[in-house]
């Protein structure tokens, strides 16, 4: 993985993306992983609580994965690709609910979705070169600048 | 942020007298409806009747004590916004601002502070010296007026908060479910303590009108755009009557898979705590406020003998400016054992530092 990096916000470049609504895609065989990026993370400030949706369930393109709640700030988490939802990552959730503020495109995953209509929509999605040209002027025009959480001390 | 075109106004929807759950459920439904060229749009709201409304990750049976609730006839409504636990009545100007969400600065803390400068500015205006607290708490001289929660609905972020003409604290902490009396008369003085009205700032409570008509101009002077008198459309109005049915139900307000926060927030910078600590002397209480980290005001009872009898009184006293960390807790309490000879059978100063440990809020 490369990390391109542009006012501490982190884009690399072996992933997908959907801008619109800020998620990172990671193709694994016949699934996706899904997480927010560092732009997303930041913007939403610390998490502090997620609602998944039960996996299984099929979702429409868009449509929410999960709720998320930050200190401040309460919000979906959207798909980019309709799908079933093959798992979430409740787990290091549950070990530590700020683990997307510390490790978004690593151990802060959020879901895993089995896309389809992947013929269809995956176009939809850019490159990290594409991502990262997107968020280099967003970051300008928005006067973006990422953080991360620092790491768990307790 | 995506530019305004010159001249586009803002739709303001005045909603005055609403229903409980329509008073919450409107601001939704305005959010959900709002398409990508859809309109920017302030509600201004008042509820027709008193109410308790709670976060969005809140249980409503952890953080409510719902017999009194239901005793005093307050439905409880669980929004789509964050926070905590908050009564509500007329006394609340609702000011809801729901955007295209890129209209609004992509950081919560410009977010915040465009938003509260317009009431900053308002309240101002009437002489009281508000100023914002970040990240998104209005200050007047230390104590709190009002809040603020944000959100993003569909395509609209939303940013929701109130003109606090007046508080009912008594009814607000009657209604929150804490551990012990004590725990609950804290709660009240930490209200009146840390939280404050225009009623309360001003003398009496001024006329509601003016005071939104007032917040209006200001909008508009901070935006840069005009405000424009609008009403709900008809797909708005049916989005909101389909949500105040989801909001009225049971399985919505009464969710079980929210989370407890320990304690009540009364403001970004103080908290009020307790908890019960068996130590090796018996059941120790313990309840605190802790003001900008520190201890505000502690309170020590439970089923232990210490003498003299003065002594926990004075050891109350004494950890009122003490950091509220262990260390610093440690020290003042090996001074008050050292200072004031005490006689605290099975009561050692490391058990008395755990006890009140337990009663502070957890770091970060």
């Amino acid at each position: 993985m490369t990390d391109q990096t542009w006012a501490g916000c982190i884009v690399p470049d072996d992933l997908l993306y959907d801008v619109a609504c800020d998620v990172w895609v990671r193709r694994e065989d016949d699934e996706v992983v899904l997480g927010m990026t560092d732009v997303a993370q930041t913007a939403s400030g610390r998490l502090v609580q997620i609602t998944w949706l039960r996996v299984g369930r099929t979702v429409d393109r868009h449509r929410p994965l999960a709720a998320i709640e930050s200190a401040k700030w309460v919000g979906p988490f959207p798909t980019p690709l309709s799908g079933v939802l093959v798992a979430v990552n409740a787990q290091a959730f549950g070990r530590d609910i700020a683990v997307a503020n510390r490790d978004p495109y690593g151990a802060g995953w959020l879901a895993r979705v089995r896309p389809t209509r992947w013929e269809q929509e995956a176009g939809l999605l850019v490159d990290g070169r594409q991502a990262f040209e997107h968020y280099r002027q967003v970051i300008a025009e928005r006067k973006i600048t990422c953080f991360r959480c620092a790491e768990q001390t307790r | 942020m995506t530019r305004v075109a010159p001249g586009e106004g803002v739709r303001v929807v005045y909603l005055y007298d609403q229903p409980a759950v329509r008073s919450q459920s409107v601001y939704h439904a305005v959010g959900y409806a709002t398409g990508v060229d859809g309109p920017d749009t302030i509600l201004v709201t008042t509820p027709a009747e008193p109410y308790v409304s709670i976060g969005y990750h809140q249980r409503a049976a952890d953080e409510l004590d719902l017999g009194t609730c239901a005793a005093l006839g307050l439905p409880v409504v669980r929004r789509e916004v964050g926070g905590g636990a908050v009564y509500l009545d007329s006394g609340q100007v609702f000011v809801n601002w729901v955007f295209r969400h890129d209209r609004l600065p992509p950081m919560l803390a410009d977010r915040y502070a465009r938003y509260a400068a317009v009431l900053v500015a308002t309240y101002q205006g009437y002489g009281i010296p508000a100023e914002l607290r970040p990240v998104n708490d209005i200050h007047v001289r230390g104590r709190k007026i009002g809040g603020t929660g944000a959100a993003r609905l569909g395509e609209a972020e939303l940013v929701v908060g109130s003109l606090m003409l007046d508080f009912d604290t008594e009814t607000m902490a009657a209604v929150l479910r804490v551990s012990s009396v004590k725990m609950r008369d804290k709660v009240v003085g930490a209200l009146r303590d840390y939280m404050t009205t225009m009623r309360r700032e001003l003398g009496v409570e001024p006329d509601r009108d003016e005071v939104v008509d007032r917040y209006l101009a200001a909008c508009s002077r901070f935006l840069g755009r005009p405000m424009v008198p609008g009403t709900l459309t008809a797909v708005e109005l049916a989005r909101a009557r389909e949500l105040d049915e989801v909001m009225s139900s049971p399985s919505w307000t009464h969710r079980t898979d929210g989370r407890r926060v320990a304690g009540v927030q009364i403001h970004a910078g103080v908290q009020v705590h307790a908890t019960e600590y068996k130590a090796p002397a018996g059941l120790l209480r313990i309840t605190t406020v802790v003001r900008d980290g520190v201890l505000a005001e502690v309170s020590i009872d439970g089923d232990v003998t210490v003498l003299p009898q003065d002594a926990l009184t004075r050891l109350e006293a004494g950890l009122v400016g003490v950091g509220a960390g262990r260390g610093q807790i440690l020290v003042a309490v090996e001074q008050w054992y050292d200072r004031t000879g005490v006689d605290a059978p099975g009561l050692p100063p490391a058990e008395l530092v755990a006890a009140i440990v337990a009663a502070l809020p957890a770091p970060g």
